[in-house]
């Protein structure tokens, strides 16, 4: 099934903010926008829910934490006990500092690894979307025209009504975005 | 909370906690005069402490706090009220440090605590101290008249001469208030740990004050659920932050087990004092960490119930770093330990509402207001 779209370019985040705004408070679908750097607020005003990233690092965390934890326990004390110091065999305060390193390296790789999952890039993916700019100095605002009064004359004018810059009318496939 | 209920209650407080501390110096004098080193170097530290918060914010170039700025500068009255407190016990009853009730000490540390000295270098702390706080304070008061950005530019240089002076006073001055009740035992870190202890609670003052002046209706506008997310954010921080610094105090005296180091923990391990030891950790990391772990409670009145733990395991934290050096025996809390923290924090309300009245309640003609205003966490 092909997908009808309708790219704005923008000259300035401001221009693609506003525009996301008007057109989510006018019920058009939002495919994506592209930004060359985070936008504050882009989110709420895409109608994007929460992001679930901080999640994966808590459990990662957890994880991590807990598996280094039972990891130094069973090697200084069940294993192979080792006296360090004359200090007992199971020395949680000595654990502690690992525990803690760990607990951030696993936190930190879950949340790369949680983005990478979850927007599926991979090495050598090709480019979803491409617009000229839109890595350089120009925002993209992506609208899919799914009903009869979405046409993409009216979709134009919007656009240009909000200062967009460049405006094209795409075809893709179903997968590709 | 408005201002004039603010008043009301802290003069009431201050009433009850004076009255307090005259029947606690008749029944248990020992105590009570550990009980008012303990609040009023709290009190002093909120006070400082509320400097310390604008002059990190100044420093960083961190514009998001304007809004709210008032109240760590109305937090700085409370200065010479704890100043007053710690001259108090340092003059009337000097004995609480066993150097000045006799104990010889030798070679450097005998030279450095020798009364005259002792009392010289607590002057020159808190009277920097207090001439900073003037200054800082000034400069954003004289900005409402004229809203000139030279008075920002003064704040910057003052603040950044502030942050390198008060690292050095407050390191010195923990050592010489609270580390000198026990003259042979020492570790390097304990000024750091005060100070992570400072300013934890410093935010969570600020976070109750900033809560209890939007419910009056005074900063209505000003302050956002914005503003208080990253106070949330900056008390996880701290709260996280004095958490490391107490184990790393701890761990490497665990680790190098030298009794005269060691000493400090054994006494605080012994008996019910254990428990007291693990409560210290569970208020001021345990409980305001999980409390504020998600974004939903730094907005809402999560915040205020983390911020109320964090100033109960501050004043735990500096009963178990004082009493147990001045007093001997198990753990005790009664009249001598609550009245002069009922008074402080009295001494505090009054302070900062008068103060913070005497001004209007955001710096309307900052330039750098409009920043904060719309500013996105």
């Amino acid at each position: 099934m092909s997908r009808h779209l309708s790219v704005g370019l923008f000259d300035s985040d401001h221009d693609v903010l506003a525009a996301a705004r008007a057109a989510r408070s006018a019920g058009w679908p939002i495919v994506d926008v592209y930004s060359p750097h985070p936008i504050h607020g882009i989110d709420e005003a895409m109608g994007l829910p929460r992001s679930r990233l901080s999640l994966a690092c808590l459990v990662g965390g957890i994880f991590g934490a807990a598996f280094i934890l039972w990891f130094e326990i069973w090697t200084a004390a069940v294993d192979w006990p080792l006296n360090v110091g004359g200090k007992p065999f199971n020395s949680l305060p000595a654990f502690i500092p690992i525990t803690f390193e760990m607990m951030v390296l696993f936190g930190g790789l879950s949340a790369v690894v949680a983005l990478l999952v979850v927007a599926r890039l991979r090495p050598g993916k090709a480019p979803p979307f491409s617009a000229a700019g839109v890595t350089d100095d120009r925002f993209a605002l992506v609208l899919e025209r799914t009903s009869a009064p979405m046409t993409a004359a009216r979709v134009r004018a919007f656009l240009e009504a909000h200062r967009a810059v460049g405006i094209e009318e795409r075809v893709v496939g179903g997968e590709d975005l | 909370m408005t201002l004039g209920r603010m008043r009301h209650w802290g003069v009431r407080l201050a009433a009850a906690g004076a009255v307090g501390i005259g029947l606690g110096l008749l029944r248990t004098p020992d105590r009570t005069w550990a009980g008012l080193l303990i609040a009023s170097f709290g009190l002093a530290a909120a006070g400082v402490g509320g400097v310390v918060f604008i002059a990190l914010c100044t420093v960083s170039g961190a514009t998001w706090p304007v809004a709210f700025r008032r109240i760590p500068e109305a937090l700085a009255a409370a200065l010479p009220a704890g100043a007053l407190g710690l001259a108090a016990v340092f003059l009337l009853r000097p004995t609480l440090y066993p150097w000045l009730a006799g104990e010889t000490l030798h070679g450097f540390k005998g030279a450095w605590l020798s009364p005259a000295f002792f009392f010289t270098r607590a002057a020159i702390y808190l009277g920097l101290w207090a001439l900073f706080a003037w200054l800082i304070v000034r400069t954003s008061r004289a900005q409402d008249h004229d809203g000139s950005a030279r008075h920002t530019a003064r704040r910057i240089k003052l603040s950044a001469a502030f942050v390198v002076i008060f690292a050095l006073s407050f390191w010195l001055a923990s050592y010489d208030w609270i580390m000198s009740l026990e003259p042979h035992w020492y570790s390097t870190i304990f000024g750091v740990y005060n100070f992570a202890g400072l300013f934890s609670c410093v935010v969570a003052i600020v976070v109750l004050l900033a809560m209890g002046l939007r419910r009056a209706g005074l900063l209505q506008p000003a302050l956002r659920d914005e503003h208080l997310h990253d106070l949330g954010k900056l008390l996880f921080a701290f709260s996280s932050f004095w958490m490391y610094i107490w184990f790393c105090q701890a761990m490497l005296i665990w680790y190098t087990n030298i009794p005269e180091e060691s000493v400090y923990y054994v006494r605080r391990l012994e008996g019910s004092w254990a428990t007291l030891f693990y409560l210290n950790v569970a208020l001021n990391w345990v409980v305001p960490f999980v409390l504020l772990l998600t974004r939903q409670a730094k907005r809402t009145r999560m915040i205020a119930y983390a911020a109320g733990v964090v100033l109960l395991g501050r004043w735990l934290d500096l009963y178990l770093m004082i009493w147990p050096a001045a007093i001997a025996g198990a753990p005790h809390v009664g009249i001598g330990e609550i009245a002069p923290a009922v008074a402080a924090a009295g001494l505090l309300l009054l302070a900062f509402a008068r103060s913070f009245a005497s001004a209007p309640p955001v710096p309307l003609r900052d330039p750098a207001l409009s920043a904060s205003l719309h500013y996105h966490s």
